[in-house]
């Protein structure tokens, strides 16, 4: 079963810490984000592996936004 | 004579046992299938052992559709079990619906004679009152017709008693219908996982009303209200935690709001240093950590106890303890969105707010916010309003209130979280805390837009207006004019509270009499 793990706000790309194929535990960061001059890890929701990272350093990102999809 | 006594004695006696044994094995044994305790082992586990009294025990269905029930034995207790017991030595009344008997159904004798009965009493002795709700709603067939015309004083009760008494309704199994105001009016509200629910209208009202295919557990268990619409408060994994953790939570407020919570022991020395913040929080503003981390160092051990954990995370709320004496914790979560304000996050912090203040908590806010999220998305939310609560409750509060800001207090955010204006009884910050309208990366770009734009090197100009922007950021600025109170040690920030609270312990605070603001709901 794909987890999709989706942006919690509106805000900037700023660093991705994954690519497809890394295996990942639970709460290891994905991607970091950058809104309201903070930054914004954004963890694995559960362990696996990386299936898709579909955004790159400074995309936009709308809440609920799918930035990665976990397998 | 003396035998006609035995034998009266004995008859009572029989009627007891009858309907302490609830709706029978068959019953009890399915409730137990599901995983659920019956109700009266969770009143032994809700009170002091021995402490309950039960009132309306020989109670049972009086009518059913206008005709009398024949048949007393198959309603016991009329489905509720009802009376007082102690926690923690303190009186706490009870309603503890029984799903063996007609689902727990609400009836007429249950709703309108014992429940009714314990609100009325509850409130003239002013001590708490728990749900333990496990119930299909409404007797339909005992409710239907226009005598509905004399019914809902229940919601009506609970309106008077919020603010005067604890209320918690912890949610066992299954609360439909109307009936799901009771949690929505109570002040907590644990859910257990995989058995309870609650919804306005059951799975098969739902379809019958506007044809949705729903579960119960699907439209209104933990995962729902824990998680996303913040009705539930704390997910817990079985009824023996549910009612543990209702014990918690009343341990940290006084019976009613005429008195002060109770204080407990405390071994930890209240002018303890805590070791070790340096390990939990980074010195760049803009990094995430775990501000329960930050709690659990300050308080007594063992003390905090966290409120809506699973839901708005970019704020934390809680009870906690400092010397023994319970405090509201209000504080920014930069490990969830940043720490960010949003609407859900107001809420959760205006409503823990007001039921701090109600109950004579003192409040401390731990301030490391970067202000409120701005963009059209959360104006559609009505960002503005849902803000506006916690400026209201904030306000309001006339409880002790002690604010710490650790990092950031950026713009409406140092408001919010009991800056100077909102009349703190103390207000310190760590000694790389930034309070400011905005951060300097923000200021920067708004005030000297053109400046940056017009210079040579814009990078070059930016990066000097930046570094002079950061030089008028300072908490020793702050504490140069007085505004905050000191700038401490992190390590110092137990006994600073302590001490604090101490302080402020008579605070009586006197204000023009009106018969209520008009808080933006």
């Amino acid at each position: 079963m794909p987890t999709e793990v989706k942006a919690e706000l509106v805000g900037n790309v700023w660093k991705v810490e994954a690519k497809p194929g890394d295996t990942v535990e639970e709460d290891d960061i994905l991607v970091i984000l950058e809104s309201m001059k903070m930054e914004i890890p954004v963890v694995a929701p559960v362990a696996g592996t990386v299936k898709e990272i579909r955004v790159k350093e400074q995309d936009v990102v709308k809440e609920g936004q799918v930035l990665a999809v976990i397998e | 004579m003396a035998e006609e006594f035995g034998a009266r004695v004995e008859d009572l006696q029989a009627r007891r046992r009858r309907n302490l044994g609830m709706g029978g094995p068959e019953r009890i044994s399915r409730q137990r299938e599901r995983g659920k305790l019956t109700v009266r082992e969770r009143i032994d586990l809700l009170f002091d052992p021995g402490s309950f009294v039960e009132f309306g025990l020989l109670a049972h269905q009086q009518s059913l559709r206008g005709q009398p029930v024949s048949d007393p034995a198959e309603t016991p207790a009329d489905g509720v079990v009802t009376g007082h017991g102690q926690v923690d030595g303190r009186q706490v009344w009870v309603i503890a619906y029984d799903f063996t008997v007609m689902a727990g159904s609400m009836g007429q004798v249950g709703e309108q004679f014992k429940a009714a009965r314990v609100r009325e009493l509850a409130m003239r002795y002013r001590k708490p009152i728990v749900w333990l709700l496990d119930s299909a709603g409404a007797r339909i067939q005992e409710a239907a017709g226009s005598t509905f015309a004399g019914s809902g004083f229940l919601f009506y009760d609970q309106v008077q008693m919020s603010g005067v008494i604890p209320q918690v309704a912890a949610m066992l199994g299954p609360c439909a219908a109307g009936t799901a105001y009771i949690p929505g009016l109570a002040d907590f509200v644990p859910m257990v996982k995989g058995t309870s629910s609650m919804s306005l209208g059951g799975a098969r009202l739902v379809k019958a009303a506007t044809g949705e295919d729903v579960t119960d557990h699907d439209m209104g268990g933990s995962q729902v209200h824990c998680y996303e619409s913040g009705v539930g408060d704390n997910e817990v994994a079985d009824d023996r935690e549910c009612i543990a953790t209702v014990r918690r939570f009343l341990s940290y407020l006084p019976s009613s709001n005429a008195e002060p919570p109770p204080l407990a022991e405390c071994e930890d020395p209240p002018d303890r240093l805590v070791e070790g913040l340096e390990q939990i929080v980074p010195a760049s503003p803009r990094a995430a950590y775990d501000v329960r981390k930050v709690i659990k160092a300050i308080s007594d051990r063992e003390s905090w106890f966290e409120i809506k954990p699973t839901w708005a995370r970019n704020i934390v709320v809680g009870f906690t303890r400092f010397g023994g004496r319970a405090a509201g914790i209000v504080a920014s979560q930069p490990l969830h969105k940043g720490g960010i304000l949003d609407c859900d996050a107001a809420d959760k912090a205006a409503r823990f707010i007001r039921m701090c203040d109600a109950f004579n908590v003192p409040l401390v806010y731990l301030v490391d916010v970067p202000g409120f999220l701005v963009g059209s998305a959360v104006e559609k939310q009505g960002i503005i309003r849902h803000g506006a609560k916690m400026l209201y409750a904030t306000s309001e509060a006339s409880v002790p209130k002690i604010t710490v800001v650790m990092r950031k207090a950026y713009g409406a955010g140092y408001f919010v979280m009991c800056g100077k204006g909102y009349y703190p009884d103390l207000l310190v910050a760590w000694p790389f805390a930034e309070i400011s309208v905005m951060g300097p990366e923000g200021a920067v770009n708004i005030i000297f837009n053109k400046v940056i734009e017009q210079a040579e090197n814009p990078e070059e100009k930016r990066a000097q207006l930046l570094q002079q922007i950061r030089e008028t950021i300072s908490p020793y600025i702050a504490a140069g004019w007085a505004m905050i109170d000191d700038v401490i040690d992190p390590a110092e920030t137990r006994r600073v509270i302590v001490q604090g609270l101490v302080q402020a312990q008579g605070k009586d605070l006197d204000r023009p009499w009106r018969k209520h603001g008009n808080i933006p709901v």
